[in-house]
């Protein structure tokens, strides 16, 4: 039980997606980890971030992603391909013939379901070149790292006030640039790295 | 029932970041092909289910830090 007069923390921008009441706002940006983990029925957090895609489905909210998410989404379908074959040892055999062909299929299977998750949605896809100058003044005025400054750039550029996604990094921004929806796990580590 | 709520268009970011115009964004945009209820349900199913991987997938596998 909770002790009498125990503070609530302060959000300070960063909410669970697991919370049934958490509003949505209209348009909403899609990080990567967050799409990762919607897809992989094995990822760890699949259940509550299918979860809440299913919600942003049924809202009609729009949705924001940078380019860069296909193209990382691509890195992890290849990736995951080559982990699975050379374990620990992947990195060194991207070149490898036999390893690409496997790691080919799984990439165009998981763009195919990628573009299976965005067609129920009106899809605000931002060019990398929209906002690299952008990107370039995140990172200089909160040391977010490049890509991630990619994906809030996109997301504020667009209109977007929240990000759902499972990067920490994202808590680098001050609440009043965008707000992170992640999972609740997430909540304790993300709200003190919020700037003031 | 979702409760939703709209962007506030005035929202501030430093005077910094660029808000792209009304017209940029309507360029942008790709509607959505599944509209009924059936067809999302599809859709949903269609990307969350059956993918699996044997690895656990990290940051670090598709974003350099």
């Amino acid at each position: 039980m909770r002790p009498t007069g125990e503070r609530r923390p302060v959000p300070r921008g960063v909410f669970a997606i697991e919370d049934q009441q958490l509003l949505l706002p209209d348009p909403i940006a899609l990080d990567t980890s967050f799409v990762v983990e919607a897809l992989l029925t094995t990822q760890p957090l699949h259940p509550a971030c299918s979860a809440f895609l299913k919600r942003i489905f049924d809202s009609g909210v729009a949705v924001v992603t940078s380019d860069l998410l296909a193209i990382e989404l691509a890195e992890s379908a290849f990736a995951i391909a080559l982990k699975e074959r050379w374990g620990g040892r992947w990195r060194g055999h991207r070149t490898d013939g036999r390893s690409r062909r496997p790691a080919t299929w799984r990439l165009n299977d998981t763009v195919t379901r990628y573009e299976a998750l965005l067609s129920p949605v009106n899809h605000l896809p931002i060019p990398v070149r929209r906002v690299t100058a952008d990107a370039r003044v995140l990172m200089a005025d909160y040391g977010i790292a490049s890509y991630d400054a990619v994906h809030a750039a996109s997301a504020i550029a667009a209109g977007a006030e929240a990000i759902v996604t499972l990067d920490t990094g994202f808590a680098l921004l001050p609440a009043n640039q965008l707000m992170m929806y992640t999972d609740r796990s997430r909540l304790t580590s993300c709200r003190p790295k919020r700037p003031h | 029932m979702t409760i939703t709520m709209r962007s506030v268009a005035s929202k501030q970011t430093n005077g910094k970041i660029k808000r792209l115009s009304t017209e940029e964004l309507a360029e942008l945009m790709v509607p959505a092909t599944a509209r009924t209820p059936e067809e999302k349900d599809a859709a949903l199913k269609r990307a969350t289910t059956g993918l699996r991987a044997k690895v656990r997938v990290t940051r670090d596998m598709y974003r350099p830090r």
